[in-house]
């Protein structure tokens, strides 16, 4: 395309969007998205920082950070620790025996009615590594790279619903409407590949999230921070592809025509965003090439879908994993991967301790230890966290739905005490934070909440989390609310 | 002019303007401009509404001047000297200077608190609150000819900054401005060519687009996103659910141009009006759009206690201006509402009878034909054997079956279970009790049950399982569908528990439910002496009131007996009850009249009377910001403190006091008053000077100029395509979207594309599912509807580029428009023809050859058949992606 606004013009125009743009998404005149972001910037160093084009080119954070890139798995409907790293003789030998009261009073559970039965793991332990934390043999895979990771064993949530309790995992708030954390991040640092989107989400297990597309939603930031759906089947992007009948070359003709056009428009009217369209219009069509490229993993070599067990053109946990990593490696800011089917009721096969669960472990156990391998043979896993976890725990008595025994084994909601771990991004290897009681009920020390770990993921990324704020309403507004305390315990 | 010189020129420039360009140091200093500002940055976050540190709080003149925990007041007015307010801003000590650990107050901060400490430390009442008068000074002073006093207000800031207003914008762009904003989609043709050619002034232009029925759909979508309305409930499974009666009431009402205190009221507390219409009744869907959850395992009291919340929330944003969400937890940090105001509003939403339930009780019931035919016969036969009134009773029940109570008020459950606590479930001798039912003159209960086996007993007992039997029921047969069982009561006075216990020889200890339960309800008994006739009535009455109707969701009010207390929550959070508080409004602002009934509809005529100062000060900002892109106050949720100042106060006052008053609360009239401006009518050209000194065009240096919205995108192309099909009203619909958008858990609804007509109808009758928007118009910013939203951020995506290059439904409009452009007489004509139907202008020779020479190169290219209409389709295609077409 023939340049007909000369580049003055452009960068002039530009700058005039992104502030319009900041200023009409809600940061006030004296504090531009930089101002807020870079701590100990007057507004006389804010405007000799160099000129920020757009709202998605890259940014610096506070502080240097240890992680460029976020890959998030997220197991919806919450696994059990009792079957995957909370190892619990006491349990065990409790298995079948009344629940004592004192464990109910006050207590509220989501199906769990009268006295419920205790449940032992209905697996077995081994410490592995040099770490030796304690695994399940539901994940034989994950035992080789158990090192790598630092568990957080004492979490706790204030939400026992899947929905709102996804909600609080991703946006530090049970009410609907904040940003995702991918957002936070995104709107914090932009994104260093311009081509693809900057926080991409990807999903299996047959549906999305219970939530919905409130845990990569934008909120109250801009939409442009919003986490970008890529699919299995059809468009991986929607709308990527051209109509059939439009070959390539003739797409580029008429985006070149459409800017072209606009570019008399901008003559006229001399509004910058006109400007900023001709822009988008041109990522548009260079998105249309880079993300099919990178969507595509049919191209990686045989041992790398051995190490996955991926194939190619399938929908599941393991090419979303897969993906992950070839996101990563192209710049892409924030991973999220959601496998829905963790929620063990023991009610049907699939929601079954001894049966479903044991399906979801294989399907997601290789693909998992592979990530991490995957990353870390290339060099990518320091500059990558990477986050495992549900959005609430199971607890230690079996369920017994509206009273009465299941047919199944399996285990209820349970808020108080769940456990988690990270990877990579500067995160200790082989660290563990948090204790809970010999049955796994309560959190007995080193009790942490979402808000720690938001504020441990923002620390990583570069971002104090009580400076990182978005006006919205009135006030400024963070991941964190008003707590969150950084986990140093698991910082390398 | 450097960027950073033009941020300082805007500043100063609002000090300047805000402190009317005079010297602190000679005039007094005034709170709200001077002071409040300083103490919302710096100080209010340890020392306001949140936080009192050190026992010390900004928030009022009460609390600053009280004793703090030193034991003597930091601030002395009249004398700085001796404040210690004042000495701590300038102490060298970082352990002891103010704000601790932030950056110390310039000088010229500490001057402007000391002077008004000295000047005696008066507050004074933030603008919004401030009664609205009629007639600002300001706006008197202006020179006495026919300028509208809003271009007085307008040139008034602009000569301030040195500019001026545009001329008039060209007749063609004015139609697209005027168009989109009165109809959200260009003009008909008839129209358009009527005021081209001078046949239809600029006035009878308004009045034409204002009284076509698409007025009212354009107007309706900016009120479905205060209302956060959605065809969907929510959470998890997020299923269908019909409310889209209420978007009906809305596109009416603004084609009525219902006064604004009767649509508040309406949507407020219309149930509550005498005789309400049906219409009435629909428009209480207002704040029946809060998301319910029917996760299993959801402790519906939560989530109730949620959606109150989020009516408190909504009708202070959405129709005060007021951010009042952080109320529910503390006081509100920067503005004058104590935590106690947030749960006297509460007070008055908390006496509904939804619940969460599954159902979405209350319904109203729309019967068919047939059931409307039964149910006259019923009351035809009920007017003979008893009271007319009875009739309209029995009548009302099965149009709005309340006041019922739910099972899942049930308690005290024994081999019984609310099952996926949704319903009461009786196992083999299960027990359940309600609590603390009026009996004074029930003489029957009815029960909404479904009998799963044969031989069922219920025994029902007054306030405990040992107690008195009241009555007991035989379930003989399992039930084929939902029954409703009349049984009778002995007379007793007061409240008691009742309870229940089940049994039947059919089932086996562990073997599931036996009776299933509904609802319950207690009254008198259906009329009539026992009788065949009477069973036959019976009969039917159950029918209609068990049948599968449409219906709506509506609000209704708990009946005298079963009101709702409400406490204050500590922190925010509902199991923690605080003290008691009775129904009632914020202090700060004029109380309800005297006598004022102090329940919903007392409480919705409080906020629509046009003595509350926010009411109209809040829409007549909210539809500047729909017309010019930007409201008076940006901040259109907040006029608070911590909200923008408004870039021109009077005139907002003046527009509000007439909107309330002269104009009689009519949209359309303030739609006309502003429309009438040349602020309004000037072109939208943008100079570099205007750039430079006006960047925002917060001042209106030019006309507006803004992206369509997502819905105007969608309208526009089936506009000009010609697909575009008028009908209006009724069930959502389902235009093409992508397979596999909706793959929401536990819900296997699908989006099955609709036929025939309604797939080309306007956006805003397309499906809104809350979990998944529809992709092409979430992309243009289209509101979530989870929460009220007062404005839309508009975004320029690439990801936007690609819905209207590549999705299907766009793609599809690009055929029929490249047919139009082949079927004319030529190509160029034929673009032609097409630019002029949304732009009403021609295209620009430039433009057109460029399009022009895409078309033959496109046609060039391709060696197929068709290769002319993949031509016309990529020139077309090109043409709805143009600027000038995504802008109005």
């Amino acid at each position: 395309m023939k340049k007909i606004i000369n580049e003055y013009k452009l960068k002039k125009s530009e700058l005039n969007t992104r502030r319009l743009f900041l200023k009409t998404a809600g940061l006030s005149m004296g504090a531009l998205a930089l101002n807020t972001i870079l701590p100990g910037c007057t507004q006389n160093t804010v405007s000799k920082a160099p000129i920020d084009l757009n709202p998605l080119s890259p940014r610096s954070p506070h502080f240097a950070a240890k992680a460029k890139s976020v890959i998030y798995i997220h197991m919806a409907g919450a696994p059990s620790q009792f079957e995957l790293f909370e190892n619990k003789p006491v349990l065990n030998q409790l298995n079948g025996q009344d629940c004592p009261p004192s464990l109910l009073e006050g207590k509220r559970f989501a199906f769990i009615r009268g006295v419920p039965k205790m449940l032992g793991s209905q697996a077995q332990f081994e410490q592995v590594g040099e770490s030796g934390a304690w695994v399940s043999d539901r994940l034989p895979h994950f035992k080789q790279v158990a090192d790598e990771v630092s568990f957080i064993r004492g979490l706790h949530t204030d939400q026992f619903n899947h929905a709102p309790a996804q909600i609080m995992m991703h946006t530090g708030s049970a009410i609907i409407g904040r940003p995702s954390l991918g957002s936070w991040a995104t709107y914090g640092l932009g994104s260093v590949n311009q081509n693809l989107p900057g926080f991409v989400v990807l999903t299996s297990g047959g549906a999305n999230p219970d939530a919905g597309k409130q845990v990569w939603g934008n909120g109250f930031l801009p939409s442009v921070y919003q986490g970008v759906h890529c699919r299995s089947n059809g468009d991986p992007v929607l709308f990527l592809n051209d109509p059939e009948e439009m070959p390539r070359n003739i797409r580029k003709k008429s985006i070149d025509a459409i800017n072209d056009v606009n570019a008399l428009t901008y003559e006229e009217f001399n509004d910058p965003e006109t400007v900023a369209r001709i822009a988008q219009y041109e990522m548009a069509y260079r998105m249309q090439m880079s993300v099919p490229e990178v969507m595509d993993i049919s191209t990686e070599p045989e041992y790398i879908h051995e190490l996955y067990g991926t194939q190619p053109g399938k929908e599941s946990f393991a090419n979303n994993a897969l993906l992950a990593r070839k996101l990563v490696e192209k710049g892409v800011r924030f991973i999220q991967l959601f496998d829905w089917g963790w929620d063990s009721h023991g009610v049907s096969r699939m929601g079954a301790l001894e049966l479903g669960f044991i399906n979801k472990c294989r399907e997601t156990d290789k693909p998992v230890a592979a990530l991490l391998l995957d990353l870390k043979q290339r060099g990518l896993l320091d500059e990558t966290l990477v986050i495992w976890g549900g959005e609430f725990g199971r607890t230690p008595m079996q369920e017994n739905r509206n009273g009465v025994k299941q047919i199944y084994k399996g285990r209820d909601h349970h808020p108080s005490a769940f456990t988690i771990w990270m990877a990579g991004g500067g995160i200790k290897k082989g660290a563990s934070y948090g204790e809970t009681d010999e049955i796994g009920y309560d959190v007995v020390s080193e009790k942490s909440s979402i808000h720690d770990v938001h504020a441990t993921i923002l620390n990583q990324l570069g971002f104090d989390h009580e400076k990182f704020t978005f006006d919205f309403q009135g006030r400024p507004f963070r991941l964190t609310d008003v707590e969150g305390h950084v986990i140093k315990k698991i910082i390398a | 002019m450097k960027p950073k010189d033009i941020i300082w020129c805007i500043a100063l420039g609002a000090i300047v303007l805000l402190t009317g360009n005079c010297s602190l140091f000679t005039e007094p200093v005034d709170y709200n401009t001077d002071v409040k500002p300083i103490l919302n940055r710096k100080c209010i976050s340890c020392h306001g509404g949140v936080k009192q540190s050190a026992g010390f709080s900004l928030l009022s003149r009460d609390l600053a001047l009280s004793e703090t925990e030193s034991e003597k007041p930091a601030i002395i007015p009249g004398s700085a000297s001796e404040s210690e307010f004042i000495r701590r801003l300038t102490l060298k000590d970082p352990e002891e200077r103010m704000p601790l650990g932030g950056e110390p107050l310039t000088q010229e901060e500490i001057n402007i608190l000391t002077k008004w400490v000295d000047q005696g430390a008066q507050w004074g009442l933030h603008w919004a609150y401030k009664p609205l008068t009629k007639e600002p000074e300001v706006l008197q002073m202006g020179s006495q000819n026919e300028k509208s006093f809003i271009d007085i207000a307008i040139d008034q800031k602009l000569s301030e900054l040195d500019l001026k207003q545009n001329a008039s914008a060209e007749k063609s762009d004015l139609l697209r401005r005027v168009s989109f904003d009165l109809i959200g989609m260009p003009a008909p043709a008839d129209v358009q060519q009527a005021f081209l050619e001078d046949e239809l002034s600029y006035e009878d232009l308004i009045d034409r687009l204002l009284s076509m029925p698409s007025f009212g759909e354009k107007w309706a979508s900016m009120w479905l996103d205060v209302a956060r309305y959605a065809d969907s409930k929510g959470f998890e499974k997020d299923r269908s659910r019909d409310i889209w009666r209420y978007r009906d009431y809305l596109i009416r009402s603004f084609n009525q141009d219902k006064p604004y205190d009767d649509f508040i009221i309406e949507q407020l507390a219309g149930d509550m009006l005498e005789n309400p219409s049906q219409d009435q009744l629909i428009a209480t869907g207002f704040h029946r759009n809060t998301p319910t959850n029917d996760e299993g395992g959801t402790d519906n009291e939560e989530y109730r206690v949620k959606a109150v919340m989020d009516r408190v929330n909504t009708t202070w944003e959405g129709i005060l201006g007021t951010t009042m969400a952080c109320v529910q937890c503390h006081g509100h940090p920067y503005d004058p509402f104590p935590h106690e105001d947030y749960y006297e509003s509460y007070a008055f939403f908390n006496n509904t009878r939804d619940a969460d339930t599954e159902k979405d009780y209350p319904l109203l019931n729309f019967l068919d034909s047939l059931d409307e035919q039964q149910l006259q016969k019923l009351t035809n036969w009920i007017e003979t054997v008893d009271e007319e009134e009875k009739a309209a009773e029995l009548k009302d029940f099965v149009y709005v079956s309340q006041p019922i109570i739910y099972s899942i008020e049930t308690d005290e459950l024994v081999n019984a279970a609310l099952y996926d606590t949704k319903y009461l479930g009786f196992r083999q001798n299960g027990t359940a009790r309600i609590p603390d039912v009026n009996l004074s003159g029930k003489e029957v209960m009815w029960i909404n049950l479904y009998s799963h086996v044969h031989n069922g007993r219920l025994s029902i007992f007054k306030d405990s399982l040992d107690g008195e039997l009241l009555a007991e029921q035989k379930f003989n047969r399992k039930s084929q569908g939902y029954e409703l069982v009349e049984i009778d009561l002995p007379e007793t006075e007061g409240y008691h528990d009742i309870y229940f216990k089940y049994s039947s020889n059919q089932l086996s200890p562990d073997m599931d439910r036996g009776l299933s339960v509904n609802w319950f309800y207690f009254g008198e008994a259906f009329p009539g002496n026992p009788s065949q006739e009477r069973t036959a009535m019976w009969k039917q009455f159950e029918s209609l009131v068990n049948g599968n109707h449409e219906s709506t969701l509506i609000m209704t009010e708990n009946p005298e007996d079963r009101q709702r207390k409400t406490f204050v929550f500590d922190r925010g959070n509902w199991q923690i009850h605080a003290a008691k508080v009775e129904p009632g409004t914020p202090g700060v602002l004029p109380p309800m009249e005297e006598g004022a009934r102090k329940d919903r509809l007392g409480y919705a005529r409080w906020i629509a009377s046009p003595a509350n100062p926010l009411t109209s000060r809040t829409y007549v900002n909210r539809v500047w910001e729909q017309i010019f892109g930007m409201g008076i106050v940006r901040t259109v949720e907040d006029l608070g403190s911590q909200g923008d100042k408004p870039t021109h106060p009077d005139l907002l006052d003046q527009l509000a006091y007439k909107f309330a008053n002269d104009y009689e609360w009519s949209t359309k009239r303030l739609l006309k008053s502003i429309m009438a401006s040349s602020a309004y009518r000037q072109s939208s050209m943008a100079s570099e000077e205007k750039i430079d000194k006006d960047p925002y065009n917060q001042f209106l240096s030019r006309g507006p100029r803004n992206r369509l919205t997502a819905e105007q995108i969608r309208d526009q192309a089936l506009f000009v395509s010609d697909l575009l099909v008028p009908k209006m009203y009724g069930p959502p619909v389902k235009p093409y979207q992508p397979d596999g958008i909706w793959n929401t858990p536990y819900n296997n609804e699908k989006w099955v594309m609709s036929e025939g007509e309604d797939r080309y109808r306007r956006a805003i009758y397309t499906m809104i599912k809350r979990t998944s928007i529809y992709p092409a118009m979430e992309t243009f910013d289209m509101a979530s509807r989870q929460l009220c939203t007062s404005r839309r951020i508009d975004s320029n995506t690439p990801l936007q580029a690609l819905v209207t290059l590549n999705d299907p439904a766009f793609v599809e409009i690009s055929e029929a428009i490249g047919l139009q452009i082949l079927n004319a007489k030529s190509v160029e004509e034929g673009i032609d023809k097409v630019y002029f139907s949304a732009m009403n202008k021609k295209i620009h020779p430039k433009k057109l050859a460029i399009l022009h020479q895409l078309y033959e190169e496109t046609k060039a290219d391709s060696n197929r058949e068709n290769a002319e209409e993949i031509a016309a389709l990529t020139v077309a295609n090109a043409i709805i992606n143009l600027d000038d077409f995504l802008n109005k």
